[in-house]
């Protein structure tokens, strides 16, 4: 067997309760910049549901247009979003400086938004999240149409997973 | 992230902890059947959910897994001698056969009663595969023995090992159902490990280091699909099942055999890592069986007579940095299993989850973990039986394919997901 011989303070020695105490403990970066769309009606019950949570720095969104593609700075359709409080806004400006966008859908009613939202990430290199809500229903076409545009899809029974995803991604 | 009680509850196993509940309603593996090789042989010693235990085979080839410490002033039993029907602790000669009853105290009186009234804990031990399994819970509520495929094939189509890793049982299953580490940490390996290369799939692998994910609940636990662009139209997948509460397989490359791994808790800082590899269809030959004893494919080389991995925390894992230069080994460690390991470890005992940054790619873990704190709070609140009890659930396996764009992975995959004997797995 090969290698070299390894002292005994070598650091993977460490690797132990007592020595666990000596990490670094400094406070974790800021929370992460979320958006969180609703792709269909039966989705934006479950948004409003989860924004009444306690969140740091995550924005959610019950409804979302596809807008034609603009003059000007947009170079990919845009999107008109509907934030909880009824306020409305461009995706493109909910996008600055953001780190993931997190898409919900029951159906296969948001494949257009979904597109979009798609798009305008890889554009920006935004991470995007899909999770399905399956109800018991066929989910096949709202997996279909999240599929080429969020990088991670979960299928779920369970509504509570919005709140795991976001909370396990300090939004 | 996780809060910090969160924690403690995922990744303590003792008695009376929520998640040690949990698991003492599986059957869960106890040590290989190698270790009891012959009727009257040595007793092991063995440590698991934190309970001090010793198993031994007696004269007529029964298996028994009881309290390590005599019942009389608590001397280790593994210090007695195996004979004639019990195992004997050498201190007093008191007597106890498998299923922990006391026959003999040889200093009460000839026609004395007293041994029947002392029995110490004892859990039934019972091979199936490679492996002898116990089950620590309610003996009301045992349930069917174990059915995963690789404990069911013929011996000659399969292969297990067992490996000691010194960290908590969850960051290291997590590393099991995490598959976007693949392409980075075991890279070297696609290219030049016996039991991976030459796979199509490597290619898949190689190529695109940016898989998407999809994550999909199963009857036992998930289902994660791994996707990687292939030819045009077209996606490589490779599809990972969990079967709660510590069971994961590994997709398949080409007709290499199938592998994975059942993670056991010894105590709360330690778990055994049991790793097996099988042929649905086939015996292994001669030399995927030489190769998974040499420590090959995700198995170990250990140290022998022992299973303490030879590159372990105390030798740095013989971390070899011109190895890590040359590509051979992405970081500088042989072995896919001790890639694994070494970093795993590093983390420390039980790694501080208050403290990580997960991203969205880690959707897997987070709902593995949902699935476990769940099914915890449902059998301390209502008793409610977990997912993988059933040993229908257990009838899984992982799968690597290439489909068209628009399928979806587990429809497209539910036959080659399931166990079903005499068909070969599904894999490029």
């Amino acid at each position: 067997m090969t290698g070299q011989p390894i002292l005994l303070n070598s650091c993977a020695r460490a690797a132990t309760a007592a020595e666990a105490r000596f990490r670094i403990n400094r406070t974790i970066a800021p929370a992460r910049a979320t958006r969180v769309v609703a792709l269909d009606e039966a989705a934006a019950t479950v948004v409003r549901r989860t924004a009444e949570g306690q969140w740091s720095n995550a924005r959610f969104f019950t409804q979302a247009a596809p807008a034609p593609v603009a003059e000007g700075k947009r170079n990919v359709a845009d999107v008109v979003l509907r934030s909880v409080d009824g306020s409305e806004s461009w995706l493109s400006d909910e996008l600055v400086a953001v780190d993931a966008a997190v898409m919900v859908a029951t159906a296969n009613d948001g494949a257009a938004v979904a597109s979009a939202v798609g798009d305008a990430c890889t554009l920006r290199g935004i991470m995007t999240a899909g999770l399905v809500l399956a109800h018991g229903q066929d989910t096949r076409l709202a997996v279909a149409a999240l599929r080429p545009h969020a990088r991670v899809l979960l299928v779920t029974e369970d509504e509570n997973d919005v709140t795991e995803v976001l909370t396990a991604l300090r939004a | 992230m996780l809060r910090q009680e969160l924690n403690e509850l995922l990744t303590q196993t003792g008695p009376g902890s929520p998640m040690g509940a949990l698991f003492r309603q599986y059957w869960i593996p106890a040590l290989l059947a190698e270790e009891l090789p012959e009727d009257d042989c040595p007793p092991v010693r063995v440590k698991i959910l934190s309970e001090r235990l010793i198993a031994f085979r007696d004269s007529d080839g029964r298996y028994g897994l009881i309290d390590e410490f005599c019942a009389h002033r608590g001397a280790s039993l593994w210090f007695g001698r195996n004979e004639e029907g019990g195992l004997r602790c050498s201190y007093h000669g008191w007597k106890y056969d498998v299923t922990g009853q006391c026959l003999e105290v040889p200093s009460e009186p000839e026609n004395s009663n007293f041994c029947s009234n002392v029995k110490l804990t004892a859990y039934p031990l019972v091979k199936v595969g490679d492996i002898l399994w116990t089950y620590m819970g309610d003996p009301a509520k045992r349930p069917g023995l174990p059915e995963f495929e690789f404990a069911q094939v013929p011996a000659e189509q399969t292969f297990t090992s067992k490996r000691w890793q010194e960290c908590n049982w969850l960051q290291a299953l997590e590393g099991g159902i995490d598959s976007s580490h693949v392409s980075w940490l075991h890279s070297g390996a696609l290219k030049t490990d016996p039991l991976f290369k030459g796979a199509r799939g490597n290619q898949y692998n190689l190529n695109d280091r940016k898989p998407f994910f999809e994550v999909a609940e199963a009857d036992g636990g998930l289902f994660v699909g791994a996707r990687r662009n292939a030819e045009d139209g077209t996606y490589y997948w490779r599809i990972t099942p969990w079967i709660m509460p510590s069971f994961t397989m590994v997709p398949p490359r080409g007709d290499h055999p199938v592998h994975g791994h059942f993670w056991v808790p010894i105590d709360d800082q330690n778990c055994w890592v049991y790793t097996f590899d099988y042929h649905p269809i086939r015996p292994l030959t001669e030399a995927e069986r030489q190769a998974m004893m040499d420590g090959f494919g995700v198995h170990s080389e250990n140290i022998p007579g022992t299973y303490r991995p030879a590159r372990n925390k105390d030798n740095d894992y013989l971390m070899d940095r011109e190895a890590q230069r040359r590509g051979e080994h992405y970081s500088g460690i042989k072995g896919i299993a001790i890639q694994d390991a070494s970093l795993q470890e590093s983390m420390g005992p039980v790694v501080d989850r208050t403290k990580e940054r997960l991203v969205a790619a880690d959707s897997g873990i987070i709902k593995a973990r949902q699935k476990l704190r769940k099914a915890a709070i449902a059998l301390r609140d209502q008793g409610a039986t977990p997912p993988g009890v059933d040993p229908a659930h257990h009838r899984v396996r992982s799968a690597a394919v290439v489909l068209p764009r628009e399928e979806s992975f587990l429809e497209a995959c539910r036959d080659a997901v399931t166990a079903t004997p005499g068909v070969p797995q599904a894999s490029v």
